[in-house]
């Protein structure tokens, strides 16, 4: 493949492209759901190959992307990516141009723990119906699934520059879900949450202690039905690891994705309220928000030791101590804004082209524990599990609502409310932020369906981040 | 012999297998444009096939991207060595029986139908007209093009081609980012009417003229565009699937022939009105016919695959939502504007979520032209908005449709990129719940 990719590059080599790389993915996926306790979906697709030629031509880029890697295929999207950049370029204003970068050649190949394309299936199926028959409908629960999507990707990148990299990525989601129903209204709980996935094989349903869970979600499913809601104006809130990843991820890190400062998202998923001048000035958060981007840590789905476009893997903080300091990037807009880039152009699939993504982003942790943290609030709520979630397309207003919430009186959690809802200018609440928890409390969290681009696409990716406090949050919806 | 061939002739030599086999061959030509240039242009085109097959009530499935006979054969064998370990889905009883075929159409291709030059120099026409307002355009161009055939052991075999075209531009103030959307949607490119489009955009940018500004949360009588009510109605249509009264999700749940929104409200999914990109087959080869859903206020039937109705009882029909049309009323914008004394006109909706999908509740943000209504006329534009309500309430306060319906297209940019549409008038709906402002455009 080695050598496929390097020939497939040399016929970019023509006197008007200034850059070109060559990508191919072949991509094994797996998906086995269970509903209700019954075996309803076994399938998978392995072994998909992609090929992404990507061109700069005038200025302007143009592409091709074929799930036929055959030579007349190879040669027709040559063709194809050459002729869309060329006609593109006629509707330009200002051409696209970016310094060079050294030639980085690199080799990576995760293995996990329990290989789950290798696994004895009997084994495989075995666990998952186990966990299927516990938390099938019984009392007031109606419906439930128990869910796995097994992902391995083998990756070839080379670019005009000299860069080449061969990795192989494997990543699993689990979860399992159940819901309550009396009649008047259906209340659900699921585990480990929304952000269940990661850089692992099956070992993941073990970590996350699936089995451990099965009867606290059918109670708290349940006992949800009877539950009050939260009837403050306002409230302090932590926020648990699960769920505060996605806050992090919608209102800090498609913020801070820097193609949207010049609307390249507009048409579908937005722009941001950052604004370039903001850098080095603008108070994101209090002082005890630091949160950076970091490809270059393989327990994260977002690990790669070179980019889409030959960018080495790297740590970049966007926010310190509090202040707005960098962006994710492309090499293109890096240069734009007289910045590094910060490594984190990403296609889903070869055929895809590359975006600025998240890769691992993260939240740094603070100090203390959770146990701590409940303690040291006198009044307030523990929420966790995303049910709802939404924010406006500058990445501004956001409203969010959890499966459950624990109620806190006195450093002690003393019942739960259902559907808790908080919303929120992202500016404010980040600094509203009066504690984050430490080390000990801080783990990856990963989603598979973070979607971006037009055609779509779907990026796997990790937040790392701790539970969290912030101090007097709207918690006061009207339905 | 083609794959799907081979294929059909290896799981007929199983027996007691039961299978579905379809292939899918899709392409696109994609030119994504902001600040009135390209960002970039693609081209990309994927071929797969997919099979599902079933010994009694066991079920496997799998596909293949680019298929050769050498993957076929493993992946064949290691599906026969599988099935027979798995465990049973009690409430499978068969696959789809309706062979009835569509009618035949001519599909155009309109990838080869609209080069790349054509649509640089529409984008250039349209930059051209809104600069001098000082607004620069973002949005996409898209021409698919596909090919799908499902074949099964119950003797179906059939064929289906679509060639949807989508134009969506955002206009955007270079200072003050305040955005409006045109779009256009449909299969046949000689009902694109260039100068209709940029008439509608430019009369859209002149709306933004005027300051902008926030307004306070509370209920506010509220013009939808059309944009708004069609994705409104498929939130709603949700509901209305088999399979969301089996998950015990649906609103719709024991309202079947039971009035639940007012006497002038009918939706239909209508693959046969001429205006919406049509649909030949529901995802399990079943005709996709015209499906009266709400009729007069009226809720009149469920979408409900094979699987579904042997499950849950309901009729099956090969219907998915996938066409949706809204009926339209019996008065004009004009008409409707000026009776609203202070209110909202609210051109497009961003990231919908339900809250709670059994009862419908929702929220959601304003997007691409949220503008104040007063005494009748539209005065000023307004920071996006958030709303929190339920589309069932919604529904229920809709005052009156305007009497033309307009075709909106959609983007399915989650799985296959897909291209779909709905037709709806504009709305008046009382006391719409907006929740809290976003102080920003």
């Amino acid at each position: 493949m080695k050598a496929l990719i390097k020939d497939i590059l040399n016929k970019t080599n023509l006197p008007d492209v200034t850059f070109a790389d060559v990508r191919i993915t072949l991509t094994d996926h797996e998906s086995i759901w269970f509903m209700n306790g019954f075996l309803r979906g076994f399938g998978n697709s392995l072994g998909s190959p992609a090929l992404g030629i990507r061109m700069l031509v005038n200025g302007c880029w143009g592409f091709a992307g074929s799930s036929d890697l055959s030579a007349a295929s190879i040669d027709k999207a040559v063709q194809t990516a050459i002729s869309n950049a060329r006609s593109g370029s006629r509707f330009m204003q200002e051409a696209v141009s970016f310094p060079s970068l050294p030639a980085t050649q690199a080799e990576y190949h995760f293995q996990p723990k329990i290989d789950p394309f290798k696994m004895d299936k009997a084994e495989k199926l075995d666990y998952l119906q186990k966990l299927a028959t516990a938390i099938q409908p019984q009392g007031k629960i109606v419906y439930s699934t128990v869910s796995a999507q097994f992902y391995r990707q083998e990756k070839y990148y080379a670019n005009s520059e000299g860069s080449y990299s061969h990795c192989t990525y494997y990543n699993t989601l689990p979860q399992m879900n159940v819901l309550s129903a009396d009649g008047n209204q259906t209340q659900s709980r699921t585990w480990p949450g929304d952000m269940s996935a990661g850089r692992a094989g099956f070992e993941l349903f073990y970590q996350h202690d699936f089995e451990a869970n099965t009867q606290r979600i059918i109670k708290e499913a349940t006992d949800l039905l009877d539950a009050p809601v939260i009837t403050e104006e306002k409230a302090d809130i932590i926020i648990g690891g699960g769920h505060l990843a996605l806050q992090i991820h919608e209102s800090v890190g498609h913020a801070t994705e820097a193609d949207r400062i010049f609307g390249m998202e507009i048409s579908y998923a937005g722009k941001t309220f950052v604004k370039p001048e903001m850098l080095g000035k603008f108070q994101y958060g209090s002082p005890l928000v630091n949160i950076y981007s970091d490809s270059s840590d393989p327990r994260g789905m977002g690990y790669h030791p070179l980019d889409d476009e030959g960018v080495p893997g790297r740590k970049v903080d966007i926010i310190k101590d509090g202040i707005l300091v960098d962006q994710q990037t492309s090499r293109h807009i890096a240069h734009m804004l007289g910045l590094e880039p910060s490594s984190n152009m990403k296609g889903s699939f070869a055929d895809d082209f590359p975006l600025v993504r998240m890769t691992n982003f993260c939240l740094a942790p603070g100090s203390g524990t959770l146990e701590e943290l409940i303690a040291s609030t006198e009044h307030g709520y523990l929420l966790d599990f995303t049910k709802t979630w939404s924010i406006d397309d500058n990445r501004n207003n956001f409203q969010f609502t959890t499966e459950i919430g624990y109620r806190i009186d006195d450093g002690k959690i003393t019942g739960i409310v259902k559907e808790p809802t908080y919303f929120g200018i992202t500016k404010d609440f980040w600094n509203a932020c009066d504690a984050v928890c430490g080390k000990e409390d801080w783990e990856y969290y990963g989603t598979f369906h973070c979607g971006k681009g037009e055609p779509g696409q779907a990026m796997l990716l990790s937040h790392g981040t701790a539970p969290a406090r912030f101090k007097q949050i709207n918690v006061s919806v009207n339905i | 012999m083609n794959h799907l061939s081979y294929l059909k002739e290896q799981l007929d030599a199983q027996p007691d297998l039961q299978y579905v086999l379809s292939s899918h061959n899709w392409s696109t030509d994609f030119l994504r444009f902001y600040h009135s240039q390209t960002n970039y242009n693609i081209s990309k085109d994927r071929f797969s096939i997919g099979v599902q097959m079933w010994r009694g009530k066991k079920s496997y499935a799998f596909a293949i991207d680019q298929p050769d006979q050498a993957r076929i054969d493993a992946t064949l064998a290691e599906a026969l060595g599988i099935i027979d370990q798995l465990s049973e889905d009690p409430d499978f009883v068969d696959l789809e029986s309706d062979l009835t075929l569509a009618a035949p159409s001519k599909v155009p291709n309109n990838i080869e139908d609209i080069p790349l030059q054509l649509k640089t120099q529409i984008l250039q026409e349209l930059a051209d007209a809104a600069r001098p307002h000082n607004f620069e355009i973002y949005g996409t161009f898209i021409c698919n093009h596909s090919t799908s055939r499902i074949i099964n052991s119950n003797g179906m075999d059939k064929s289906s081609t679509g060639s949807p075209i989508y134009l969506e531009v955002k206009a955007v103030h270079n200072q003050s980012q305040v955005t409006v959307l045109e779009t256009w949607g449909g299969e046949d490119f000689s009902r694109f009417h260039l100068s209709t489009f940029k008439a509608r955009l430019l009369d859209k940018i002149a709306h933004c003229a005027n300051p902008v500004v926030d307004v306070d949360p509370g209920y506010y009588d509220v013009i939808f565009a059309p944009r708004c009510i069609a994705e409104l109605a498929q939130y709603l249509a949700w509901g209305m699937s088999a399979r969301a009264i089996d998950q015990r999700s649906s609103y719709f749940e024991g309202k079947l022939d039971t009035q639940v929104f007012p006497t002038y409200l009918s939706i239909t999914d209508d693959p046969e009105d001429k205006d919406i990109i049509s649909q030949d087959y529901g995802s399990d080869g079943h005709i996709y016919r015209p499906l009266k859903l709400i009729d007069k206020g009226v809720f009149k039937a469920f979408f409900c695959d094979n699987y579904y109705s042997h499950k849950t009882g309901l009729p099956k029909n090969g219907n998915t939502g996938d066409c949706l049309r809204i009926d339209a009323g019996d008065k004009s914008l004009e008409e409707m504007i000026g009776s609203v004394k202070r209110g909202l006109y609210i051109s497009s909706l961003h990231y919908m979520n339900f809250i709670n999908m059994k009862e419908t509740s929702i929220t959601g943000l304003t997007r691409d032209g949220t503008f104040l209504i007063e005494d009748g006329k539209i005065t000023r534009v307004v920071n996006s908005l958030r709303f929190t309500d339920r589309i069932e309430r919604i529904f229920k306060n809709i005052l009156a449709l305007e009497s033309t319906a307009n075709v909106i297209p959609f983007s399915e940019n989650y799985d296959t990129f897909s291209i779909s549409s709905v037709k709806a008038p504009h709305a008046l709906v009382k006391d719409f719940n907006i929740s809290s402002s976003t102080h920003t455009i």
